[in-house]
């Protein structure tokens, strides 16, 4: 592609603006750009650009239908963008960083990615799909891969983006009103301590959720029914229910929630730990039955669901038989959740 | 640039009356110009061109950093951020320095030691900000702001329309809300109410 663009001897560029940015690597001390774009050439800068192995320059040679890789990536960049993503105004090596615009999950459309990255002379990488995000949080990077791109291809990628648009949104979460039910005999006739109000209320917590109420029920399908009917009554918003998924003749709290008329009910997931995890709705209430694994891994499929439920998704069976692929817990000595392949689904 | 004195005596006279954040925001605003290489921004179009200026609070002193950089809001070339902090960044966009510099809380008591003859502290800190040296008045950071797209300068590059309101929401203020995209009012909440 660029064997078009006239290249001037290192020797006789003084004087030439540069046509791209000039990368400069220092192993484990500095990579970036070392010369910008547009940096008139001087006398003293020879021995520099030689040293980065520079031995000849490009003269800029770009016109309507060839297009330098700094405007391309801003128009990549404004097409694959949606709500809640934004980027910088200034190209860097001809890259754009796309970054949250606020807090919430992030949404990338995976096939019109890997149709746009089909597209020769044009990338796009990014994080994963569901990726609950903080504002000013790096999302994807983007380029043109050659310093000039033909005006045709350009316009080819930046349709494909547009079609499917957004390629990349970040969803608000919701601030739900939540509140939980913690069943089992042993820790409602006392015979062991709770410790699920505190796991469930530190996870809504890292969301900046509190828990509006939590009771402690026996094994009875017919109490925990109650109870669910009374909070899809009083308009809670979020009702997660704890213990009971399991298949012994006390595990109850399954049946409970049909009992209280959730419907759809979608029991089990492709997800280890999180097998026996139960997704239900009724109205707009979400029902979530987080099993006993809960309890003893710090991390489970209550961390993939819960993100989507309060970005206001109703997660299916199909979306936890999706969860397969990067569904299983390596159990690490030291938990690195989310910097690791659990949830990354695909 | 203007020296000091024009500069304060038309800054508060743009304000409104004299005070002690005005010699703040005048002595602050031309420390940031000259620390980003512009020498008078607010009278010069090439300039202004080439200037972005976060201010952190919105009080006199910010009147006067108006003032003297020239930078407005409906330039875009003004931008406020609420921390209550009084502090403003200076970014040169053609070369990408920036320099944030804050008030020191310390200046405040500083004052009677260089304004002693008076003995109100307004008046103190009035005359005691003019001699005051930098590094007691200021804490002054070299810093890196990377200004998202939507916040430069120049035409509406994004609109959207809101789906419950039906505003146009522009420069990417709009937020995803449980699948439909909305306008901050909309999807966060307002500052205001309509009465019954």
């Amino acid at each position: 592609m660029n064997n078009t663009s006239p290249k001037i001897r290192i020797e006789d560029a003084v004087g030439l603006r540069l046509a791209h940015d000039i990368t400069e690597v220092r192993p484990g001390e500095y990579k970036g750009p070392s010369f910008r774009r547009g940096h008139k050439v001087r006398n003293e800068d020879l021995c520099h650009l030689m040293r980065l192995g520079k031995r000849h320059l490009y003269q800029l040679d770009t016109d309507l239908n060839r297009i330098h890789e700094d405007e391309a990536v801003l128009e990549l960049a404004t097409a694959l963008a949606g709500p809640g993503v934004t980027f910088g105004h200034t190209p860097q090596e001809g890259k754009l960083q796309l970054k949250a615009a606020y807090d919430g999950l992030l949404k990338v459309k995976c096939e019109p990615l890997i149709d746009f990255n089909m597209i020769p002379d044009v990338m796009c990488a990014s994080m994963h799909n569901n990726t609950p995000v903080k504002k000013g949080a790096c999302l994807a990077g983007t380029r043109a891969i050659p310093l000039v791109i033909d005006r045709a291809v350009l316009d080819r990628a930046v349709l494909t983006a547009r079609t499917h648009a957004p390629v990349f949104s970040v969803k608000l979460f919701n601030p739900l009103k939540s509140k939980l039910i913690i069943t089992g005999n042993e820790i409602y006739d006392g015979l062991i301590e709770d410790r699920f109000e505190s796991v469930v209320g530190d996870k809504l917590g890292a969301y900046g959720l509190a828990l509006s109420e939590s009771v402690i029920l026996p094994d009875d399908e017919a109490r925990i029914a109650n109870q669910i009917q009374t909070y899809l009554e009083d308009g809670t918003e979020l009702i997660i229910t704890t213990g009971g998924m399991s298949v012994d003749p006390d595990d109850v709290t399954r049946e409970s929630i049909r009992r209280a008329g959730a419907d759809p009910m979608f029991y089990s997931a492709a997800v280890l730990p999180g097998a026996m995890f139960l997704l239900a709705y009724k109205g707009n209430t979400s029902i979530v039955g987080m099993p006993a694994c809960g309890l003893f891994h710090p991390i489970t499929i209550f961390d993939l669901i819960l993100p989507r439920l309060l970005a206001g998704e109703k997660p299916d069976n199909r979306d936890l038989a999706q969860l397969a692929p990067g569904g299983l817990c390596l159990n690490c000595p030291t938990c690195r959740f989310p910097n690791c392949s659990f949830g990354k689904t695909g | 640039m203007d020296s000091f004195e024009i500069l304060l005596e038309g800054s508060a006279r743009e304000h409104g009356h004299l005070c002690p954040g005005q010699v703040v925001g005048v002595r602050m605003a031309m420390l940031g110009c000259e620390r980003i290489g512009l020498n008078d921004p607010r009278n010069s179009l090439e300039e202004i061109k080439k200037l972005i200026v976060y201010v952190e609070i919105d009080r006199c002193a910010t009147d006067a950093i108006t003032y003297v950089t020239g930078a407005k809001l409906g330039r875009r070339s003004l931008k406020f951020i609420d921390n209550g902090i009084m502090a403003a960044t200076f970014v040169n966009l053609e070369t990408d320095i920036a320099v944030r510099i804050a008030s020191t809380e310390t200046s405040r008591d500083l004052a009677a030691k260089y304004a002693p003859a008076f003995l109100d502290k307004g008046q103190q800190q009035l005359e005691g900000y003019k001699r005051m040296p930098e590094h007691e008045m200021f804490v002054i950071q070299p810093v890196k702001v990377d200004i998202p797209i939507h916040d430069m300068p120049g035409p509406t590059r994004f609109k959207a329309v809101c789906e419950q309101c039906q505003a146009v929401v522009r420069d990417k203020k709009e937020v995803s809300l449980n699948g439909r995209i909305l306008c901050r009012t909309c999807g966060l909440g307002g500052y205001y109410t309509v009465p019954e």
